[in-house]
């Protein structure tokens, strides 16, 4: 069967194109690598969500190479990869129908209208690829408001220095708050910061054939069993599967778009859960796997007409590869210095905290000692939260500090016993994590490893994984801000750890869109400049970032770009 | 100036290393920390996790076949089970502090973890092992088994083979288990009516995976039957990837 749309991958950029167009009518055909898991496969198990990760591939079957910066003795510097199958550092981020967005915690922040133009506001940076948007924050605010209604998001609009326009209110109320989100609220104001609610993609009603939230406390990173969450799955591919128009194929591992001697798509080729090698066609093709993913399968469809990889021949697929900067801190509250109000307050398990800082999105602070001019740069938000992981907690306890030796030793026994209960009964850690612009650099893109294969046999994604020093300064400026809210609070241990290590579960870029054809891959509407039936809808399109968790931003641009697809087949089918 | 990172400096030191076949003991200088284990060693200075509050969620409780605990209850007459049930007591001893290895089931745990969670051969040999090298540490220090010792005897023995790289290793994965089976759900063998996460006053999450739904018999996963562990085999055994691996995923990733 020949179908309208064919996609490849089914998460955040890939639900939005089905929902649409399986509602215009058009047959669509959604091609999963992962199974097709539902509320009732989901628990609040460690074991499966991080421990043993089985969300996943394992590593010895399908991986990435991720090349890092070294220095000889000589000091000369070189890039080297590791195979995460040695390190274990998996680069996967939920390989099932609906993709990592089951997994999100759905920290629903726009972009604002400052992301859509970095170069032009503050100038190019060196050592950085900084290119505006061929689009602006007006062109996708109908679509932020279209998520908010159909995916869900709860929330609440407050004035706030850094407000981006909103042509709507959220359609859903706040989650209920955790007891801490007051102790932020006023300890900020004290000190003249100004906090904002999250938006959550977690429905604080029921809704659209879903449940409500159920507050079992263990939302960031976990399932959701209830359907509240607004995974790409639960929100989007159940009504699209609903109208008849859409079939999802999963354990389909897409691993080449066929193309003809002209240049024309010709289908794309998978394997099936068996292994055997299955072809699909359709008159318009979406790829949607995440950014790394996206980029490695485009680079793999060499064809006559592209022989390095179809939309390449500009060189750009891969290039640009795009992280969150930032990072995490910390500190923690014990309870023997609290009343007993407090200590109930602080131990409650549930509700959300659900506060951010975006005081300082744009940093304009002449003791800001970045590469920019003035003090003025592009800065970020913090968002506050708590870890849940037990067994991940308990892991200190097993080792005895002796500072004065600088060693570790191993106990056990009743010390071991006496570890464990103060550790988890004495205090409560409040976290904060930072995020900002990771600068696109020559040296952060995705190619083909010449070695290294997955269990198919298909060369698997090498990720060069350079960061701009900028991005730390960046970093450690916002850290430095959460820090003092903490102290303020009254924390102790208060610390953090800004790093260039990237977040493997916040990527982007590697096909960034652009009008110039030989600087970007796609155009305006997500379409390859090369390819006129191929579109790309996961984050891979963004030559900039921004300073928010990337899902709700590929959710809107999906839905952009989807009715775009659906006028073109429209018009085509007329 | 380099806008680039400030580079790592590469130390590579030779080490020889035998297979973990031909170690006859914990301090043989042949052992090198198996890749595994290295993987969540190195990290374990920055893993800190988590969140503690009142146990109110009531907790399913069956979850292990009879047929498993027929099987369960005559390994522990032998070696390995014998002297792994008497160590996972001593590293977690009977006491008015909480709960014990017995209370929490840690050696029904990790029988699980040998026998139906789909550990790798190597891990799994690499705990077989250390049984034979602390009986064999035993007998030649003082002339008897590890279960034959005194409480005092035992302590002396652990803290012997902690010394060597090998013992701590091999000591500091058991510990792992037992964190596990502490405060993993109930449905994995561990944990019973959650008692683990009462006594830390840890409230879980639910809903909580019962039998047939835990992690390694979700849809997409293979799973291992009683008994039919020893019968796999693996090519490669030096680069599978332990079990209780804390990735730098959990570390370096945050909440999206």
């Amino acid at each position: 069967m020949k179908y309208d749309i064919c996609i490849v991958g089914s998460g955040a950029g890939a639900s939005p194109v089905a929902y649409t167009l399986a509602k215009a009518g058009a047959k669509v055909l959604v091609l999963e690598k992962g199974p097709w898991l539902t509320e009732k496969e989901f628990y609040k198990d460690e074991l499966a969500i991080s421990l043993r990760d089985v969300y996943n591939p394992k590593l010895e079957d399908e991986q990435h190479v991720i090349e890092e910066e070294y220095q000889t003795e000589a000091g000369e510097s070189f890039w080297q990869g590791e195979a995460t199958s040695e390190s274990g550092w998996s680069f996967w981020n939920g390989t099932v129908v609906g993709g990592s967005s089951n997994f999100m915690s759905g920290y629903f922040h726009r972009l604002k209208p400052v992301d859509f133009r970095l170069k032009t506001e503050f100038g190019a940076i060196k050592g950085a690829n900084v290119e505006d948007w061929p689009l602006s924050y007006a062109e996708l605010e109908p679509y932020y408001a279209l998520v908010e209604q159909v995916v869900g998001v709860s929330g609440q609009v407050t004035a706030h220095p850094h407000q981006e326009p909103r042509s709507t209110d959220f359609p859903y109320p706040p989650l209920a708050e955790h007891g801490i989100s007051s102790w932020i609220d006023n300890s900020a104001a004290k000190i003249g910061y100004h906090t904002v609610p999250v938006p959550r993609a977690i429905l604080s009603q029921p809704a659209m054939g879903r449940n409500s939230c159920e507050y079992s406390g263990y939302c960031s990173s976990y399932g959701c069993s209830s359907g509240a969450k607004g995974s790409g799955r639960a929100a989007l591919l159940n009504h699209a599967v609903a109208t008849g128009n859409c079939t999802i194929t999963p354990h389909a591992k897409v691993y080449k778009i066929e193309t003809d001697n002209e240049g024309k798509i010709s289908g794309v080729l998978y394997y099936d859960k068996a292994g055997r090698k299955k072809k699909a066609s359709a008159q318009y093709y979406v790829v949607a796997c995440q950014a790394v993913e996206t980029s490695r399968l485009l680079l793999a469809s060499r064809g006559e007409k592209f022989p390095n990889g179809i939309a390449n021949n500009s060189g750009q697929v891969g290039k640009n590869l795009i992280f969150s900067g930032g990072g995490t801190g910390r500190g923690d509250f014990f309870y023997q210095d609290l009343s007993k109000e407090k200590q109930a307050q602080l131990k409650q398990v549930g509700p959300f905290i659900n506060r951010a800082l975006q005081d300082w999105y744009q940093i304009d602070d002449k003791a800001f000692a970045g590469v920019n001019r003035d003090g003025k740069a592009k800065g970020g938000t913090i968002d506050f939260l708590f870890y849940q992981n037990p067994i991940a907690r308990a892991q200190s306890t097993k080792w005895q500090v002796d500072e004065s030796q600088n060693s570790e030793q191993l106990v056990w026994g009743e010390a071991l016993k006496q570890s464990m209960k103060k550790e988890f009964t004495s205090y409560k850690t409040l976290r904060f994590e930072v995020f900002n612009d990771w600068l696109p650099t020559d040296n952060c893109f995705v190619a083909l490893d010449d070695e290294v294969t997955d269990k198919w046999g298909d060369p698997v994604a090498k990720i060069r994984i350079g960061a701009h020093n900028h991005d730390l300064d960046v970093g450690e400026y916002l850290a430095e801000k959460a820090e003092k809210l903490l102290v303020a609070m009254g924390a102790s241990n208060v610390s953090s750890s800004i790093s260039s290590a990237p977040a493997s579960n916040l990527m982007a870029g590697g096909c960034r869109f652009g009008d110039d054809p030989n600087n970007s891959v796609l155009n305006k509407y997500c379409q390859a400049h090369e390819v006129d039936n191929l579109f790309v809808t996961d984050a891979s399109f963004m030559p900039t970032g921004g300073s928010v968790p990337y899902t709700f931003t590929i959710y809107a641009n999906s839905f952009r770009v989807a009715d775009h697809i659906k006028a073109r087949w429209q018009k085509s089918s007329n | 100036m380099s806008q680039m990172q400030k580079a790592k400096v590469i130390r590579q030191k030779k080490v020889v290393n035998k297979p973990l076949s031909k170690i006859q003991s914990f301090f043989d200088e042949g052992f090198q920390t198996p890749q595994w284990l290295k993987k969540k060693v190195s990290r374990r200075s920055v893993l800190k996790s988590a969140a503690g509050a009142i146990m109110i969620a009531a907790i399913p409780m069956r979850s292990w076949s009879a047929e498993s605990n027929d099987k369960f209850i005559s390994a522990l007459q032998t070696n390995p089970w014998l002297t792994l049930d008497s160590v996972l007591k001593h590293l977690l001893p009977e006491s008015p502090t909480g709960p014990c290895a017995e209370d929490i089931k840690a050696t029904q745990y990790l029988y699980n973890v040998v026998f139906e969670q789909p550990t790798d051969d190597t891990e799994i040999e690499f705990i077989y092992k250390g049984v034979g090298w602390l009986n064999g540490f035993s007998q030649s220090q003082l002339q008897k088994s590890f279960v034959s010792l005194t409480f005092a005897e035992r302590e002396k023995i652990l803290k012997a083979i902690s010394k060597s790289s090998a013992g701590e290793n091999w000591l500091s994965n058991l510990v792992g288990y037992i964190f596990e089976a502490m405060l993993t759900p109930p449905s994995y063998g561990g944990n019973p009516d959650g008692i683990g996460w009462q006594w830390l006053e840890h409230q879980a999450g639910f809903p909580l995976p019962p039998a047939g739904k835990r992690y390694y018999e979700l849809p997409g996963q293979s799973i291992s039957k009683l008994g039919d562990k020893k019968s796999s085999k693996h090519s490669d055994a030096t680069t599978v990837l332990s079990h209780q691996q804390y990735t730098r995923k959990q570390i370096g990733t945050r909440k999206a």
